[in-house]
C-alpha cells in the first residue's frame, strides 16, 4: 500500500463513504494491538497521567471561569 | 497514590452538575489507556497526549448532551479510534512525517498483520474457566475414580444376581 492509497482510504473512512471490505480492513488495523506497545515504568506512566490530567484540569477550570453563552433551547425550556 | 472508587455512572451524573473533580477522575482513570493505544498506532508522544486530552475536553464540553444510556468505555473506544484515523489522515494531507507513516503504519495493513485481529477464541470449558487448573485436575481424577469403581461394583452385583437367578 502507498501513502496515497492510505490517504484516500482514511478520508473515505472518516466521511463514512468506504466500502464494507475497506471498512473492515481499517477496523481490523485499529483492533490490532499489543506488539508495539511501549514499555513504560510506573514512574513514567504517572508523569504522563499527571501531565494529561493537568491539561484537562486547566481547560475545565478556564471553561468555568469564562462560561459559554446559554443556547437558545435551554433559555426556552427554562422559561417553561 | 489516592484511589477513588466512585462508579463511572456516578461520575458521569456529576458532570451535569459542573463537577470538575468528576472529569478529573475520569481522565485519571482512562487517560493512560488512551495514550498507550495512540502511541502503539501513531508512535508520536505529542499526538497521543493531544488526542487523550482532547477526548476528555470534548466529553466535558458535550456533558449536557450525553444520552441516557451513555457508556464511558464505548464512548472512549469509538472516539480514540476515530481520532487515530483522523490524525493519520491529517498527517498525510499535510505531508507531515510521511517516512514514519511508510515505515510504521503501512506495514500494519498487510494481511499477516491484520490476521492477528481475527485470532480464534480458544474453547475453554465452563469449569476450566471458573476454577484453577489444580482443582479441575483433582475433580477429574475423582470423577474417573468414581466411574471406574462404580462400574466394577455394578458389574459384580449384576453377576451375583444372575448367579442367584440361575440357582433358583
Amino acid at each position: 500500500m502507498t501513502t496515497e492509497v492510505l490517504r484516500k482510504k482514511t478520508g473515505r473512512y472518516l466521511c463514512g463513504l468506504s466500502m464494507p471490505a475497506e471498512k473492515k480492513q481499517m477496523q481490523n488495523w485499529l483492533s490490532c494491538t499489543g506488539d508495539n506497545k511501549p514499555a513504560v515504568s510506573t514512574k513514567e506512566r504517572e508523569l504522563i497521567e499527571d501531565e494529561i490530567v493537568a491539561q484537562v484540569q486547566a481547560y475545565v477550570a478556564s471553561s468555568l471561569f469564562f462560561p459559554k453563552q446559554e443556547p437558545w433551547w435551554r433559555k426556552i425550556t427554562a422559561s417553561f | 497514590m489516592r484511589r477513588n472508587f466512585t462508579p463511572n455512572q456516578t461520575l458521569i451524573d456529576r458532570l451535569l452538575l459542573n463537577d470538575t473533580t468528576a472529569i478529573e477522575e475520569l481522565s485519571r482513570r482512562y487517560c493512560y489507556s488512551l495514550y498507550s493505544y495512540c502511541m502503539s498506532k501513531l508512535n508520536s508522544i505529542e499526538d497521543s497526549k493531544r488526542i487523550a486530552r482532547n477526548i476528555f475536553i470534548d466529553l466535558w464540553e458535550n456533558r449536557d448532551t450525553l444520552p441516557l444510556n451513555f457508556s464511558i468505555s464505548v464512548h472512549l473506544y469509538t472516539e480514540v479510534r476515530k481520532a487515530v484515523v483522523q490524525c493519520i489522515n491529517v498527517r498525510l494531507n499535510k505531508d507531515i512525517n510521511i517516512p514514519a507513516i511508510e515505515k510504521q503504519v503501512i506495514p500494519g495493513f498487510s494481511i499477516i498483520e491484520l490476521q492477528k485481529a481475527r485470532q480464534p477464541i480458544h474453547n475453554i470449558s465452563r469449569e476450566e474457566s471458573k476454577y484453577p487448573t489444580s482443582i479441575v485436575k483433582k475433580r477429574r481424577y475423582e470423577e474417573q475414580w468414581w466411574n471406574k469403581y462404580a462400574t466394577i461394583h455394578i458389574k459384580e452385583l449384576k453377576h451375583t444376581l444372575q448367579k442367584m437367578l440361575n440357582f433358583w
